[in-house]
């Protein structure tokens, strides 16, 4: 007697596998099988060789699906395989024939990324300062220990090792204080943060990262700037003063003391709220000015929102 | 809530109806109501002399007045609560013409002042008045405003200065409604809760009917473009309910601003990404325009709507949430925070962070608010799967931008839901980025040139890209932050053509009997507010409830 005919089964992805993934990651995947009623498991057998199986359920009376199966990216970078494997078998009398399903994935590496902060500015000629250098790994690896460096016109200008604990606020930054000396000539200056990533349990990118401080020349004189509001002359605090590179910040007598070299400036006064036109002004000497600020009429609630 | 069967509708089904809606309607016909129309084959579930659609701004009004004149009338909304946008609004009732509270004042004002501001040629949101509206309007602001006492709406005695085509001080706001818990959004200055709150009060008292929860579908006319207006066609849940107006239909459904179709006849550009101000309590979908527009209606004075003005669309003053208009603000205790999700962060200093593009690029001076800010940031920017409209426009800042603006970034103030992000490094920052109108990822290398050069302009103190007033603050010490600040939609400035009594027009310029339109849904008046809405509003109830029935056949 005959053998009766084999129902074929076709598996697919509920949704389509990502091409690429980050080494060391995790994808989760669901399958389909195109037959409501019948295998009820499915192997699954990882790039490693290992097997593992999952359960199959009906969905909605046209197809059975696993639940959320996790992909575990291995930590290395290339192809990967998983082969899904529904076994040839018989069931309440009927035959099943074998289905199979591969789902690819190219593991990339995990990136790295870098903050440069507390960059002075500007900062006179030749003068040494401190920054900040933090790196962070994609998967939030520890960083703690490896090393930062700085580079300016591809030499090496500092380097140093990161801390033992992430930067407050943030998930797995690493950082370093780092000292700079600025280079002899006045104009803006720019270096390269570089992490180099090699060595860490998971592959990752190197990470670089550009940052730039104006530098100036020593200073000859004092600017005592006075911000005043216009109707009540009464002093205006926190007012940020600018004249190119130059900042300062006005405390609650409404002043600012800005050292800088002789020369034609722009003065400029900013606070929100207020309305304060720049001059301009030649320095040779030590000199104060008072700058008027108009306060700008309060938000209304429904006003239409202009600055 | 029995449906009617048959086709009677018993006097009890009709009060058990009217009864979830609230008062006992005057006048209304439960008898009558369930007829069978011979042309258009509707079963009606209740005949009353009116039908208001919209109870917001200009519908409370038109049902008001439609009441004071002896009407019958219904107002179904689509909301489970009264009041429209004017319920968020902040009660700035722009009302003159030398009313009792100016003269009290000392403030003069005509009508014939009203008139002349308003049909300025030198201002961009008179410019395109419809004159003849507008001299209606101004002739009718006295009495609109000695309404609006002698129906228990209360103002702040002090007048505010408005940008707009006035010349006197005639904005007006209304006092917050007393009880917080009927506020929308209380304790954030929604002072036109005041306003709506107390027309409900009055019209119940009178005994307008008030249905909630009834999406109006289809307004019904005799023949298809030929006729009169004989009622209305709504859903209640999944419950069809049926009104037929002995009188008149009158169109308060508020505007089209959150239909992104019909917002596009106007102004192509504005594409989905583009919220509405008030959503999600209030969504402006053009369902009065379409209706109207079926059974032929005229659309008028559409260059209103693309007035480089006003504010038809605004910048986000409260960022990282999805509805972040400049004014509105759901606190997590409002009814509606659970769909708002978040406060938002507002915004003291835009010198504390750049907007960047869908593409992680700057593209204009971030203090700027003026239209220029708005057509930078709807341009077209490289995307060749989406030529019309910019993209998202994402707010970046960094810990010390945090510090400054005294901000907590964490929920309830912001949505990480797809609206705001935090991350470690700017390029980690940028991979973060995902939001439904964000197609693609923003490059991370890309974030972090746009960021670097910005810095540059900092130290260097000046913005040689967009020219931003002196930049102040660099975006450097970590973590990082990413807020959704895409420019949000409020203003529907334009809509049905309409004559001085509120009387929808059709296409080839006649009248079309029975149909009335006020408020947002109205055209040919770009004033920013609530006067035009009320004003309109009373002109639809009056005259659409002085009509006789016979009238209302023929009208004319």
């Amino acid at each position: 007697m005959a053998q009766p005919t084999a129902v074929l089964v076709r598996l697919e992805m509920s949704e389509p596998t990502p091409a690429e993934a980050a080494a060391g990651s995790d994808i989760v995947v669901c399958l389909r099988a195109s037959c409501p009623a019948g295998p009820e498991r499915i192997r699954m057998i990882a790039p490693d060789g290992s097997e593992v199986t999952h359960a199959l359920g009906d969905s909605g009376g046209i197809s059975s699906e696993t639940g959320d199966i996790v992909l575990a990216v291995p930590p290395r970078v290339g192809t990967h395989v998983w082969r899904f494997v529904l076994p040839a078998q018989e069931i309440g009398g009927v035959r099943y024939a074998e289905a199979a399903l591969e789902a690819s994935v190219t593991a990339k590496p995990q990136t790295t990324s870098l903050a440069v902060w507390d960059i002075p500015s500007p900062v006179v000629t030749g003068a040494a300062f401190k920054i900040k250098v933090g790196a962070k790994s994609s998967a939030d690896c520890e960083l703690k220990g490896r090393g930062v460096e700085i580079l300016r016109n591809g030499e090496v200008a500092a380097r140093g090792a990161l801390g033992d604990t992430p930067w407050p606020g943030t998930a797995a930054l690493y950082w370093a204080d780092l000292v700079l000396t600025a280079p002899p000539e006045a104009g803006m200056a720019s270096w390269t943060a570089r992490f180099e990533a090699g060595g860490l349990e998971l592959p990752h990118d190197d990470a670089s990262s550009s940052f730039s401080a104006a530098i100036v020349p020593p200073p000859d004189h004092t600017l005592t700037v006075k911000v005043v509001e216009k109707d009540s002359a009464t002093p205006v605090e926190e007012a940020l003063v600018r004249l190119g590179a130059y900042r300062a910040e006005t405390g609650r007598s409404g002043l600012a003391e800005v050292r800088l070299p002789k020369g034609r400036y722009e003065l400029s006064v900013w606070k929100a709220g207020y309305d304060i036109a720049p001059t301009t002004l030649d320095l040779d000497r030590d000199a104060s000015i008072e700058v008027v600020a108009l306060l700008l009429p309060e938000e209304d609630p429904d006003a239409r929102w202009k600055m | 809530m029995g449906k009617a069967t048959g086709d009677r509708v018993s006097r009890r089904n009709f009060l058990s109806k009217g009864a979830a809606a609230g008062a006992l309607a005057a006048g209304a016909s439960g008898g009558a109501a369930a007829q069978q129309n011979g042309q258009s084959n509707i079963r009606w579930d209740y005949t009353v002399d009116v039908v208001v659609i919209g109870a917001g701004v200009a519908g409370l009004p038109a049902a008001i007045t439609a009441r004071d004149n002896g009407a019958s009338v219904i107002i179904v909304d689509e909301n489970y609560d009264i009041g429209g946008r004017g319920m968020l609004s902040g009660g700035r009732v722009q009302v003159g013409g030398g009313h009792a509270l100016q003269q009290k004042l000392g403030i003069k004002d005509t009508a014939d002042q009203i008139f002349t501001d308003w049909v300025r040629y030198d201002h961009e949101e008179s410019i395109f008045s419809d004159r003849d509206l507008i001299r209606v309007f101004a002739d009718e602001n006295v009495a609109t405003y000695d309404w609006l006492i002698e129906n228990g709406v209360e103002f702040i005695e002090k007048p505010i200065r408005s940008p707009d085509a006035s010349t006197v001080d005639r904005i007006f706001v209304t006092k917050e409604w007393r009880i917080p818990s009927q506020v929308i959004a209380p304790r954030r200055n929604r002072n036109g809760s005041g306003l709506v709150r107390r027309m409900e009060e009055s019209a119940r008292k009178k005994g307008v009917q008030i249905f909630l929860k009834h999406k109006m579908t289809s307004i019904v006319r005799e023949k298809h473009n030929a006729g009169r207006v004989l009622g209305i066609t709504t859903m209640n849940g999944s419950n069809p309910v049926n009104i037929a107006a002995r009188k008149g239909v009158i169109i308060c459904t508020g505007g089209h601003t959150g239909n992104v179709n019909f917002r596009r006849i106007f102004d192509p550009r504005l594409t989905e990404e583009y919220q509405q101000a008030c959503e999600p309590y209030v969504h402006q979908g053009a369902d009065g325009e379409l209706a109207a527009m079926d059974i032929g209606a005229s659309l008028w004075s559409t260059a209103n709507q693309t007035i480089q003005d006003g504010a038809a669309i605004t910048k986000t003053r409260h960022i990282g949430c999805r509805w972040g208009y400049s004014s509105l603000v759901y606190e997590p205790d409002s009814p509606m925070f659970p769909q708002a999700r978040a406060t938002g962060l507002t915004v003291r200093d835009w010198q504390n962070m750049i907007f960047v593009n869908q593409y992680g690029q700057r593209f204009w001076d971030e203090g700027d608010g003026s239209h220029k800010f708005f057509a930078a940031a709807m341009a077209y920017n490289g995307d060749k799967q989406k030529l019309n409209g910019g993209g998202p426009i994402w707010a970046i800042f960094d810990a010390d931008a945090v510090i400054r603006e005294k901000w907590k970034p964490a929920p309830p103030h912001v949505d990480p839901d797809g609206w705001f992000f935090s991350a470690d490094t700017i390029p980690e920052l940028a991979g973060k980025i995902r939001n439904q109108h964000q197609k693609t990822p923003i490059s991370g290398a890309v974030l972090q040139e746009t960021v670097n050069r910005y810095n540059g302009f900092v130290t260097a103190g000046a913005d040689t890209d967009f020219k931003k007033k002196t930049p102040q603050f660099k975006i450097e010490k970590p973590p990082f932050y990413a807020a959704w600040t895409t420019p949000i939609l409020h203003d529907t400035l334009t809509g049905l053509r309409t004559d001085t009594d509120s009387r929808v027009i059709d296409i080839r310029g006649e009248v079309i009997p029975g149909l009335y339109c006020a408020g947002e849904s109205q055209g040919g008046f770009a004033q920013h507010g609530l006067t035009r809405c009320i004003v309109f509003g009373r002109l639809a109830g009056r005259h659409a409830a002085r009509l006789k029935v016979a009238e209302a056949s023929g009208q004319r």
